[in-house]
């Protein structure tokens, strides 16, 4: 009995009609490392903040060490020596690292703080865990999201758990610091720590994780050692379907050009950037942070201007200096951070779709309400939308169907371009392939879609060409029946020798 | 295919640019920038009036500046408590807008104490006890009921402001008693009762708010909720513990007032917008750029400066007031572009 640090069993948790959780179970051996996975909406969210004690369970048991907490509340929880690390870094952004570190647990001469030991403390202790080097007396609002990550997890360590759970904690973190933490979460299993890691990213799992336990539809379809469990079968009990359907790609025969950029340039930012984007077709443009991909998505759509070159649409030219003008010419953006800039979370999944097509629903001044609900009716039923109404706030919808409803603003806008940038970050699998599909369709009907990722399974799956860019330039026109991963990888990493002005 | 479902560039290579350090911390320039401008404001007014308004710099004057500046000083700790406690939002955060009517109530209560013959010892009972009580009722409106403290304080405003007429009927009542007259006219080693509660406190806050465990737990709570929680910190005590120690701060303030004043009188609310000016300026002055107690001893001075330079100056005082209302759009406007463009 004692050797499950952590019992779950049969939980079931609903939220109004939809069951979030229908009899999901997880049991913990100790000193494991136990990988969660699921796409986006399987519950596991839903099952830690249930273990959490911020929602409370329908049905269902709780056993930690063996033991039934009499009531499941965060402090409960906490005194029994579990602890979790959430996604978004729960830290008090005007705070000092040290002061943050050590919060409620404060170093003191007496009745008063002892800044200066805490300080010397909290730089000690990130060195040694981490063996990176933060101020003591650096603000959290000051600090990287990687740094804040660090910072959160070495705080949950300060507190010696006997059940640490990591929920997606190298979302943020660079390659280094993700592989020092996995070091960190080994050392914790040696010393006998139970952990509950869950993550997106699959091959962290099978390196890392003892073992695995699938959720899917708010059940646990499977529990695996994922050293011997091909990756292939992982994924289609993820998805309950074979992972070559994750890519329905269809040929259209290129149109004529719909976007053409020519020798743009931006200081500090890009350069001699060309290509043109033509009806019917997908191009993918990759570079790592810093190479300049972004910046010549913000500058089709308008966000930034550009100091040289111009930018063609339909083969004319054209002067897109803000969003306004890129809308009126038939552009729509799809942008990456969708909480901040794609949709309105709080007004309603019919406003959001159509609030850039207005002007085309209005009677005298006024919305012809009854055309919109049309309107948004069929775009809900077109693009498979998960909600219960079109008047259901957006918030209330899953990430995917979020994403879905911004394509669906452009939808409703009839636009021509299509620009996204990394649509399908953070977005579960079901969803990535219905976004995949319907780019699909919309480049059948003759859109043009320009499509940033830095996902290459995303970008050979779906694109027709791929432009790798680095360092500010075009360094390669890749074609994905003809390239490889890694040589998408190379390029974008520079690796590769830069090619001359190719085709 | 398979083996690399989620392949992503960021965490699939081990290229230069993730294998180098960690970045150069990055130090947030704008704050630098923002209490430079503020401390040299600050100083900029001390030497304009230093030079141009006569006897500025004299000893008396610097008093008189510190002790016409005591209540409001007092009044603007409690904002400041409040706010660090509530959080620096505007709207959603925390303040207290009772601060002003509270000051008034508590001094009625102390001045018809007195005047009932209650003597000095219950009377300061009864207006601590007041002051308290209006905190409680913020607390309880803020903390119990879920209101925001903008509307909450603003409705206890009205209550207060009230109950102030009920007590005495809108007139200036005047009062004596040992009490007031001690503290009009004590001079311990020099300096006036009134200086050395404005000292006295200062440096208590200071340690309190900024020096001990409670402080910063405040200031968690004040900054994020949901992790000051996750600290396991008790979130509604120290909500409500801001409301209640600003009220006490009131209560002491209106025994200052009704010995400077020797009694209530009308107006004692107007007092609120120079409180709301010193508390959010405050935060001008500290790299956090959220109201501190440093900060608000720092922006006391300075609006009491001002007053007092334009006095000698001969300027009208109606100007004070335009100069105050623009200097709180300039400090929220200064705030909301940092908040704008300083946190991720």
């Amino acid at each position: 009995m004692t050797e499950e640090a952590l019992a779950l069993r049969d939980i079931v948790k609903s939220f109004g009609a939809t069951r979030a959780l229908d009899g999901a179970s997880l049991v913990v051996r100790r000193g494991t490392i136990h990988g969660l996975i699921g796409q986006n909406g399987a519950g596991k969210s839903t099952i830690i903040k249930i273990l959490g004690g911020l929602y409370q369970l329908d049905a269902g048991r709780i056993l930690i060490h063996g033991e039934e907490p009499r009531s499941v509340t965060p402090r409960l929880v906490e005194e029994l020596g579990v602890h979790i690390i959430h996604q978004e870094a729960l830290l008090v952004p005007g705070l000092t690292v040290a002061e943050a570190l050590f919060l409620g647990n404060e170093l003191r001469h007496g009745p008063l703080l002892a800044p200066f030991s805490m300080r010397r403390r909290a730089e000690a202790i990130v060195r040694e865990t981490f063996g990176v080097s933060l101020s003591g007396n650096m603000l959290i609002s000051e600090l990287s999201a990687a740094q804040r990550q660090i910072v959160q997890i070495t705080r949950a360590l300060l507190n010696k758990p006997r059940v640490l759970v990591f929920d997606e904690p190298t979302a943020a973190l660079v390659r280094r610091e993700a592989n020092r933490l996995f070091d960190i979460i080994r050392g914790l299993r040696d010393e006998g720590t139970s952990i509950v890691y869950i993550s997106h990213y699959l091959e962290e799992v099978r390196d890392l994780c003892d073992v695995v336990t699938i959720l899917r539809n708010g059940r646990d379809v499977a529990t695996v050692d994922p050293r011997t469990t091909p990756m292939a079968e992982i994924v289609s009990l993820m998805i309950n379907r074979d992972i070559h359907e994750m890519f329905p790609k269809q040929v259209i025969p290129c149109g004529k050009a719909a976007l053409t950029l020519q020798s743009l340039g931006k200081a500090g930012a890009y350069e001699d950037v060309t290509f043109t984007l033509h009806a019917g077709e997908i191009l993918g443009l990759t570079g790592l942070v810093g190479s300049g991909a972004k910046e010549v998505l913000q500058t089709a759509f308008g966000l930034t201007r550009h100091d040289r070159g111009q930018i063609l649409i339909g083969g004319k030219p054209a002067r897109i200096g803000s969003p306004g003008r890129a809308i009126a010419r038939r552009l729509g953006l799809v942008p990456e951070d969708r909480r901040h800039q794609g949709v309105a979370l709080d007004i309603s999944v019919r406003e959001n779709m159509t609030l850039a097509s207005l002007r085309g629903l209005t009677r005298f001044g006024l919305i012809d309400t009854r055309r919109e609900r049309g309107q948004v009716m069929s775009l809900i039923e077109r693009l498979g939308i998960k909600t219960p109404g079109p008047d259901a706030r957006l918030r209330d919808l899953s990430g995917g169907n979020q994403q879905k409803v911004v394509l669906a603003k452009w939808l409703s806008a009839k636009s021509d371009i299509y620009i996204l940038d990394e649509p399908t970050v953070a977005i579960d699998v079901a969803a990535k392939v219905e976004i995949y599909r319907l780019l699909g369709d919309l480049v059948a009907q003759g859109a043009a879609v320009l499509i940033l990722s830095s996902d290459l399974m995303e970008l050979q799956g779906i694109c027709d060409r791929v432009l790798v860019m680095y360092r500010g330039r075009i360094v390669r026109r890749l074609v994905p029946a003809e390239t490889t991963a890694d040589e998408i990888l190379a390029a974008a990493t520079g690796a590769l020798a830069p090619l001359d002005k190719a085709a | 295919m398979d083996g690399a479902i989620d392949q992503r560039l960021g965490v699939a290579l081990a290229t230069e640019d993730a294998e180098a350090e960690v970045p150069p911390l990055k130090r947030n320039r704008r704050g630098g920038f923002v209490r430079f401008a503020a401390i040299g404001a600050l100083l900029i007014v001390f030497v304009v009036f230093a030079i141009a308004a006569p006897g500025f710099l004299t000893r008396g004057n610097l008093t008189n500046v510190v002790e016409q500046s005591t209540v409001l000083a007092l009044l603007a700790f409690g904002m400041s408590i409040v706010i660090i406690g509530g959080g620096g939002d505007v709207i959603r955060g925390g303040i207290d807008l009772s601060l002003g009517a509270n000051l008034g109530l508590c001094a009625a209560v102390f001045t018809v104490a007195v005047n009932a013959g209650l003597g000095d010892a219950t009377a300061t009972v009864l207006t601590f006890a007041a002051g308290a009580s209006v905190g409680l009722v913020n607390a309880f409106a803020v903390v119990g009921l879920g209101i925001l403290p903008l509307l909450a304080t603003l409705a206890v405003m009205n209550i207060c402001a009230g109950l102030e007429l009920v007590l005495t009927q809108n007139t200036v009542l005047t009062a004596n008693s040992p009490l007031l007259a001690y503290i009009a006219g004590a001079t311990p080693l020099g300096f006036s009762l009134t200086d050395w509660t404005f000292l006295g406190t200062a440096l208590l806050l200071l340690v309190v708010v900024h020096a001990t465990p409670w402080g910063l737990r405040l200031q968690a709570v004040g900054g994020s909720v949901q992790a000051a929680r996750s600290a396991g910190l008790r979130v509604p005590l120290y909500l409500a513990l801001s409301y209640v120690s600003a009220g006490l701060l009131v209560a002491l303030a209106a025994i200052v007032q009704a010995a400077r004043l020797s009694g209530s009188s009308p107006g004692s609310g107007d007092i609120l917008l120079s409180v709301v000016l010193t508390s959010l300026m405050s935060a001008v002055f500290s790299r956090r750029l959220l109201p501190s107690i440093g900060g608000t001893i720092l922006s006391v001075l300075f609006i009491g400066c001002l007053i007092n330079g334009f006095q000698l100056l001969n300027v009208s005082s109606y100007w004070v007031n335009g100069v105050q209302g623009v200097l709180i759009l300039l400090v929220v406007a200064v705030r909301s572009v940092s908040r704008r463009s300083g946190e991720v």
